[in-house]
């Protein structure tokens, strides 16, 4: 008598609204596959929207193959199709969504259209199991604090302009630091080199922070204005836990501020790995399982992409 | 494939038509439901229509300037072939009857 997998859901993930291309396979909180891949520019480039969705295009088949193979499944045993909805990149999310909305049809399935910053919670949320934590989401193009409230990822605090990632990512191409494996990967290793400390311009503005004035910086400035956010929106929530989402979010150094903070106040930190904070198709998966347990899908017509998609957008069913 | 590109002197507007085939109309449906949820990036001066006739995806293009139909036209004859590409890898679709 073979074992009955009713109870099971599995979900594909798709992911790649921005230089990286991944597609994981969960099955109720078990990640079965997550292959991916990062479109690397030379030293001193940044990544453009047509480029990266030439690159995820030249993939994103080979990719899929992959997460199936890996994951030993055939399309039959998939429950659910879920794809980034937005924010990121238009070209590339566009790349991504076609072959979503293409193999969803061909195989019968649903469809579900996520928002990425939903992706990096709901997987911090199922690799560390916080409880309900505030959450700090960092990385090349977001940066919130978040708390959970009532049906919604709540907004506590943002940058006024550009992300923490963006600001590593540019001051790495002023100096040509390699972008291999990532430039904010690179900057951590020679930061830890250092000893002297050069006084910044510290800009934080009550819940929110700019960083556009001092591409100049250095880590220790831009991760304390960081932790102060954090910290605020914690004592504003009476929350406990802290966890980390989003590639910059793999800064050891960031996370051992935050954790100095966490100490000095009784709260519990909690970060992934890269391979889980870094944009992954997993993290797809796991806010699409959550959204299609809870009754959710995404109509073909309505799946269309977006540049911007705010965490707050999003009716959080699936959380009471 | 079809094409033709013509001005339409009543309007004003330069018109584009492409005509693809598939082997079935189900799967030319499909086809159609992938690539016509999402916008055009430029909002002003481009339109575009999707349509199934039998096995056929008819897509008509109405532009202001020739600058502006080529690079909506460009762009989804890309996303055309990767749709076609993903349905040769991983089709045929699950209620074709094969």
């Amino acid at each position: 008598m073979s074992r009955s997998s009713a109870a099971m859901t599995v979900v594909i993930g798709f992911e790649g609204s921005a230089n990286k291309i991944g597609i994981g396979i969960i099955r109720d909180g078990e990640v079965l596959s997550n292959p991916r891949r990062t479109y690397i520019t030379p030293p001193g480039q940044g990544f453009m929207p047509s480029d990266t969705a030439r690159h995820h295009r030249a993939v994103i088949l080979t990719v899929l193959k992959e997460a199936l193979e890996q994951a030993g499944l055939k399309p039959a045993d998939i429950d659910c199709v879920a794809y980034t909805k937005g924010p990121g990149m238009g070209a590339p999310l566009v790349t991504v969504a076609l072959v979503a909305r293409t193999v969803a049809q061909l195989w019968g399935k649903p469809l579900l259209g996520v928002n990425h910053c939903i992706g990096h919670i709901e997987m911090g949320r199922l690799i560390t199991k916080a409880n309900n934590p505030t959450v700090l989401y960092v990385s090349g193009g977001n940066t919130q604090v978040i708390a959970y409230s009532e049906r919604r990822y709540r907004i506590f605090g943002e940058t006024i302009d550009i992300a923490v990632g963006n600001c590593l990512d540019r001051f790495a191409r002023v100096i040509k630091i390699s972008n291999d494996p990532s430039p904010g990967y690179n900057i951590e290793q020679m930061a830890k080199k250092g000893s002297q400390y050069v006084e910044l311009p510290y800009t934080v503005k009550g819940m929110d922070v700019s960083f556009s004035g001092i591409l100049s910086y250095i880590e220790e400035t831009v991760f304390s204005m960081l932790v102060e956010i954090t910290e605020r929106a914690m004592a504003h929530c009476g929350s406990q836990e802290v966890l980390i989402v989003g590639g910059v979010g793999c800064n050891l150094r960031l996370q051992e501020m935050m954790g100095v903070m966490c100490q000095e106040r009784g709260a519990k930190l909690f970060a992934t790995d890269e391979r889980f904070c870094i944009d992954n198709g997993a993290m797809i998966a796991q806010a699409g399982w959550e959204m299609f347990r809870s009754g959710q899908v995404t109509e073909l017509e309505d799946s269309w992409i977006t540049q911007r998609y705010r965490t707050d957008e999003v009716e959080v069913t699936w959380r009471d | 494939m079809s094409t033709d590109g013509e001005t339409d002197h009543k309007t004003g507007k330069l018109e584009f038509s492409l005509d693809v085939p598939f082997p079935s109309s189900s799967e030319a449906s499909i086809a159609l439901r992938s690539l016509s949820p999402d916008r055009e990036p430029r909002r002003g001066g481009i339109s575009k229509r999707l349509t199934v006739t039998g096995n056929t995806l008819s897509v008509r293009w109405s532009a202001d300037e020739a600058r502006i139909l080529r690079v909506s036209v460009n762009s989804f004859l890309d996303h055309l072939s990767l749709v076609l590409e993903t349905m040769e890898t991983f089709g045929p679709p699950v209620d074709s009857g094969i």
